[in-house]
């Protein structure tokens, strides 16, 4: 097994890591969502920056994999 | 789409749908420019694809938002209508949900133009890039004009080489990214002095072995938070292009693992639908995309306005 065949496993490894993230954000939101409704405005406020930096690593690390991949 | 017409046949399918989907979401050659301008200082200042897709969203940009606004202002009447109601709705949201919060009352007015401006023109860049515009010039070109492909003076068949995602460039999101770096650094030094702004990158007082960890730590951040942004819109964009390709590429692959037609017509009975959910997908990433960029940046600047430590 050689370094580039780990390589498409590791951007497997990468959605997982970002999936569980942006799920356990998403759920704790729908939660108190569901409990406080007239908060709604502030909780999408809260959890969208976390959310997007979230995703900002994600991507960063599955462009370091492609270009690994492709270099 | 010209994806059929670069085939060799030399080469098989599985070694063609890579380069291939690569030349769709990359830029196009430098040296086979669109249009040919001389090298300046060792920069050759030839227009290649995505500098035309700049220009092209900057007439958009100018022609459907600065001129309606412009006009608006000068006629007197304070009541918008038409489609400068739809500009005040976005420029509202993006002052009120996205500026206000973020930087505080005093700042708004200075900032909310550097990120309308970002909005408007990653909107616009994200927007095109879903426009099938070259290849339907293309097809008008080779069966109502009947020019050939093979033909590399028409102005045309130049224009076909290359994505249309000026964003999916790092260059360009890297130059956005640059705007971004620069209004930081402008924002805290307006706010709190040139001096004051780079103390306030470290919280005072504490121990001093603290600060040599802390110190890098920072001014790495101070770097990190535009490549960041850089990175994050144009791998969505390239990404986003990326799949849809794949998805299609896939008619292909299994219609040469078969060897049969009947393979390929049968896998695009999926594919297809699929492709047009991504496309779908692709819409929302579009608008998703321009509002985080723009949120990062008046995130990034409200944080060196109201420093907390």
């Amino acid at each position: 097994m050689t370094a580039t065949t780990l390589i498409p496993l590791g951007m497997g490894l990468i959605v997982l890591g970002a999936g569980l993230g942006i799920g356990k954000l998403a759920a704790a939101a729908a939660e108190s969502i569901a409990r406080q409704p007239e908060a709604e405005d502030k909780i999408t406020g809260a959890v969208n920056l976390p959310l997007f930096l979230l995703e900002g690593v994600a991507i960063l690390a599955e462009v370091f994999t492609f270009l690994m991949l492709i270099l | 789409m010209n994806a059929v017409l670069l085939i060799k046949p030399s080469q098989t399918v599985m070694e063609q749908v890579g380069p291939n989907i690569i030349h769709h979401v990359s830029n196009s050659d430098i040296s086979h420019p669109i249009i040919y301008l001389p090298t300046i200082f060792g920069i050759d200042f030839s227009v290649t694809k995505h500098v035309l897709m700049l220009w092209l969203v900057a007439i958009i940009v100018s022609v459907s938002i600065i001129l309606p606004i412009r006009r608006f202002l000068s006629s007197g009447n304070r009541v918008p209508s038409g489609w400068m109601n739809a500009i005040e709705a976005i420029v509202k949201f993006i002052r009120d949900s996205i500026a206000r919060p973020n930087l505080g009352e005093k700042w708004v007015m200075t900032w909310a133009p550097v990120l309308l401006t970002f909005f408007f023109f990653i909107l616009f860049a994200n927007g095109i890039g879903m426009v099938p515009l070259f290849d339907v010039l293309g097809l008008i070109n080779r069966f109502l004009l009947g020019v050939s492909y093979s033909d590399s003076h028409d102005m045309i068949n130049r224009m076909l080489h290359g994505g249309v995602t000026a964003t999916g460039n790092f260059n360009v999101t890297g130059a956005l990214a640059t705007v971004t770096f620069f209004s930081i650094m402008v924002a805290g030094i307006m706010a709190h002095g040139f001096i004051q702004h780079w103390k306030n990158l470290v919280p005072h007082g504490l121990a001093w072995p603290v600060y040599i960890i802390l110190i890098p730590i920072e001014v790495m951040g101070l770097f990190v938070k535009p490549f960041a942004l850089t990175m994050r819109l144009a791998a969505n964009m390239t990404g986003g292009h990326i799949a849809l390709l794949a998805l299609l590429s896939l008619m292909a692959i299994f219609g040469e693992m078969f060897s049969s037609a009947i393979a390929g017509v049968g896998v695009s009975l999926i594919a297809v639908p699929l492709a047009a959910a991504i496309a779908g997908l692709e819409i929302i990433v579009v608008l998703v995309q321009a509002y985080v960029f723009t949120l990062l940046t008046a995130v990034f600047i409200g944080m060196a306005i109201h420093v907390h430590h």
